[in-house]
């Protein structure tokens, strides 16, 4: 707005007579009214489809709303009761384990193929579609059923187990011990979206220093580490942020490959998934919208100490 | 922000006082909500269309769905203040929607269930009032696969006489003979737990929303659970857990690779249509080896129920009525929905039925004499009985936790889902 209006004052340069001005105010008025007619459906869905559930779920969390009675007010008892449900720490656990582990193997093999398509190989477009055709796919439910067979009992990981001479029988995903991390192997494996804004920004670092430092004799590596990751450190940043959050609220991989249990043994059980299961299975939506409120403390939490963080290690060119 | 999402979604459902669907003026609209098949689709588009001609003065307006969404959907209608008038309904979510008020008491409307055969309207009865009418007859069954029986030289078992320990003996004999897994598991099957705890005087549910068994009661189910698994006599906790995740043609023992399984009995023709061969219907055992004493029942396959805020009362349970005591719907649904729980029309049907359904018609009519008392809907929260099972029994198979510990934490948890 400040900059659109400087910009007016030094177009309007000499004197401006009243009537001048006033037509200037009308015009603008009415530029304003179609920006906003413009804007309306926007706006219809944010007030009506967003903020208003939003609040809804606020008071809802404060409620015994079962979804089909009417709610009655209960105060904080839901937020209470988060601190003696076992299944809600265990969901935590299983989320920050996902986060924790999940996000930083997802983003270190992103820009690990990154650097090497940023070689200028032939067939590049190619390549980067391959790599980043998962991403599209990952969250969807055909992945995830397909998942649920190659790491079934009878599924493609152990068949060429068994061709290399091991006793594999159990299926990875339906064992405790293995099925979070077939999940988290299904997350890494998506790793396209943040390949391609890695590419991008790769592409933005001027060759010059790596000329300059190859003539100083640098290495492949220290000109890694000391040119590449200072001068991508922003997009990591970025890339770090937006896959923390994405993590956080992964529902439909877990919701499909356990059939909406979380199970066996509640190893997948999700933070979503169990939200899910307060609301629409247990009909337990005051709990469910404070799980919600949670939820986004903790997104909140995670997203403020990565920005206090990153005055660290994040590095401006400007 | 997906998980405020689903939150939100149905927050914004709840807009209260919103479009009602009574049509005054030429006859009224119903709204008719059923999950369902592409044949059950079918037929009871056909049947809604019969209706409309029979009674011109009352348009049905359909709403089929899937099982997976069907739930989410009713339950964000009903909190909408628009369930649809006529609901099919299940016995895990009856009471879930009785007792808070969502369904209406369908006896004061002048619901007829008079030629009913004994033990088939109480499904739908809760606490007094007639909250669902019984769509179909069903009844669980140990469905045997006689070809496995065959390969694996094991006789099949006279289910007049067996005991649970027949049960796994048989299963651990056909493991061993490396044909097949002896039998699917029936670990969290809350029928065949159901079964053995009424075989000793108890019962899942009691009036109340109490349990009907102890600590102890599950301790000794699990107990008995372990030595199946021990004894070979059902598959690994692995491949437990798959195969409950898997939709039913591709589960075990329909594609074979177990002989024996709890099945209900209106999945006969759907089981024997995906596997490709006969299978047979057993009684489930006994603990003395005597059918007579074995606590069947008739469940119901499904419930016709009425929403308690349908501005049509009378006009929905006049429909239901008719979808469960003429022949002109027995002709077209015939047993798809189980057998009609009207005595005289599942007689007048029987002709047009396929051989699996007369099949199972034949061993609904053949186990009258064992019947004892239709055990009481799962109260508000009771529907997760099957899942807490599988959650906590599993634990114990993969060895992480004792009986002992299973059998608390699951009927801890399961207290806790009653509230």
């Amino acid at each position: 707005m400040s900059a659109l209006s400087e910009l007016s004052k030094l177009k309007s340069k000499g004197p401006v007579t009243a009537e001048q001005r006033a037509a200037r105010r009308k015009e603008a008025s009415h530029d304003n009214k179609a920006g906003y007619l413009f804007l309306l459906p926007w706006l219809v869905g944010l007030f009506v489809f967003t903020l208003g559930p939003i609040l809804a779920s606020f008071y809802l969390s404060l409620t015994d709303y079962s979804l089909i009675q009417s709610p009655n007010f209960l105060g904080l008892d839901n937020y209470a009761r988060m601190l003696t449900d076992d299944r809600l720490h265990q969901s935590l656990q299983v989320t920050l384990t996902y986060v924790g582990v999940g996000v930083p193997l997802q983003l270190a093999l992103a820009l690990g193929v990154a650097v090497l398509l940023n070689k200028g190989m032939r067939g590049l477009a190619f390549y980067r579609s391959i790599f980043y055709l998962p991403s599209m796919l990952g969250g969807s439910v055909a992945i995830a059923l397909l998942w649920r067979q190659i790491f079934g009992t009878t599924g493609l990981v152990n068949q060429i187990l068994q061709l290399l001479g091991f006793e594999a029988t159990t299926g990875y995903v339906s064992d405790p011990d293995y099925a979070l991390w077939t999940l988290i192997l299904l997350n890494v494996w998506t790793f396209g979206s943040p390949m391609v804004i890695f590419l991008a920004g790769l592409r933005q670092i001027p060759t010059m220093y790596y000329e300059a430092a190859a003539l100083d004799g640098a290495s492949r590596i220290s000109q890694f580490a000391r040119i590449t990751l200072p001068l991508l450190s922003p997009i990591i940043f970025f890339n770090l942020v937006l896959q923390i959050i994405n993590a956080f609220q992964a529902f439909t991989q877990a919701f499909v490959v356990s059939n909406g249990t979380g199970g066996p043994s509640d190893s997948t059980l999700f933070y979503t998934l169990y939200l899910y299961e307060q609301g629409f299975t247990r009909f337990d939506m005051g709990y469910a919208s404070a799980m919600a409120w949670l939820l986004l403390a903790i997104i909140a939490m995670f997203t403020a100490v990565n920005f206090l963080l990153s005055k660290y290690w994040v590095f401006y060119d400007d | 922000m997906a998980s405020l999402g689903a939150v939100g979604t149905a927050a914004a459902g709840c807009s209260r006082g919103g479009g009602g669907s009574s049509d005054s003026g030429d006859g009224s609209t119903l709204q008719f909500t059923w999950w369902g098949n592409e044949v059950r689709n079918e037929n009871t588009q056909n049947a809604i269309d019969a209706y409309m001609e029979e009674f011109p003065d009352v348009t049905i307006s359909p709403q089929p769905g899937e099982w997976a969404s069907y739930w989410d959907r009713l339950a964000t209608q009903t909190a909408g203040d628009n369930a649809p008038d006529v609901i099919q309904m299940d016995m895990a979510y009856i009471s879930e929607y009785g007792q808070r008020g969502a369904l209406l008491d369908m006896s004061e409307h002048g619901a007829d269930t008079s030629k009913f055969i004994e033990g088939t309207v109480e499904s739908g009865i809760i606490e007094g009032s007639l909250y669902g009418i019984n769509a179909g007859i069903n009844t669980p069954t140990v469905m045997i696969n006689p070809a496995v029986f065959e390969a694996a030289g094991v006789d099949i078992p006279d289910d007049m006489t067996w005991t649970w320990d027949d049960w796994r003996a048989v299963a651990a004999e056909i493991t061993a003979s490396g044909e097949a897994t002896g039998s699917s598991s029936i670990v969290s099957n809350d029928a065949m737990f159901s079964a053995w705890l009424r075989q000793q005087g108890k019962e899942l549910f009691l009036e109340g929303n109490q349990l009907g068994f102890s600590v102890e009661d599950a301790q000794a189910w699990f107990e008995m659970m372990l030595e199946w698994s021990n004894d070979g006599a059902i598959p690994s906790a692995s491949q437990i857990e798959e195969d409950a995740s898997k939709p039913l043609d591709q589960q075990d023992f329909i594609v074979g690779r177990t002989a024996m399984s709890m099945v209900w009995s209106n999945q006969l023709e759907a089981v024997e249509a995906s596997g490709g061969n006969e299978r047979r219907l057993l009684r489930f055992p006994s603990i003395d080896g005597d059918a007579m004493e074995r606590k069947a029942w008739y469940k119901a396959s499904m419930l016709w129920s009425v929403s308690a805020t349908s501005p049509n009362p009378d006009e929905a349970v006049e429909l239901i009525n008719w979808w469960v005591n003429s022949e002109a719907a027995a002709e077209i649904e015939r047993a798809e929905r189980g057998i009609p729980p009207n005595g005289e029309i599942s007689e007048s049907i029987r002709d047009l039925l396929s051989d699996p359904q007369q099949r199972v018609a034949e061993f609904i009519e053949a186990i009258e004499p064992e019947l004892a008392e239709t055990p009481i809907a799962p109260p508000p929260g009771g529907g997760q009985l099957g899942t807490i099972m599988q959650r906590e029994g599993n634990a114990m198979l993969f060895g992480d936790s004792n009986p002992a510990d299973a059998a608390q934490a699951f009927h801890d948890a399961l207290t806790a889902a009653l509230g």
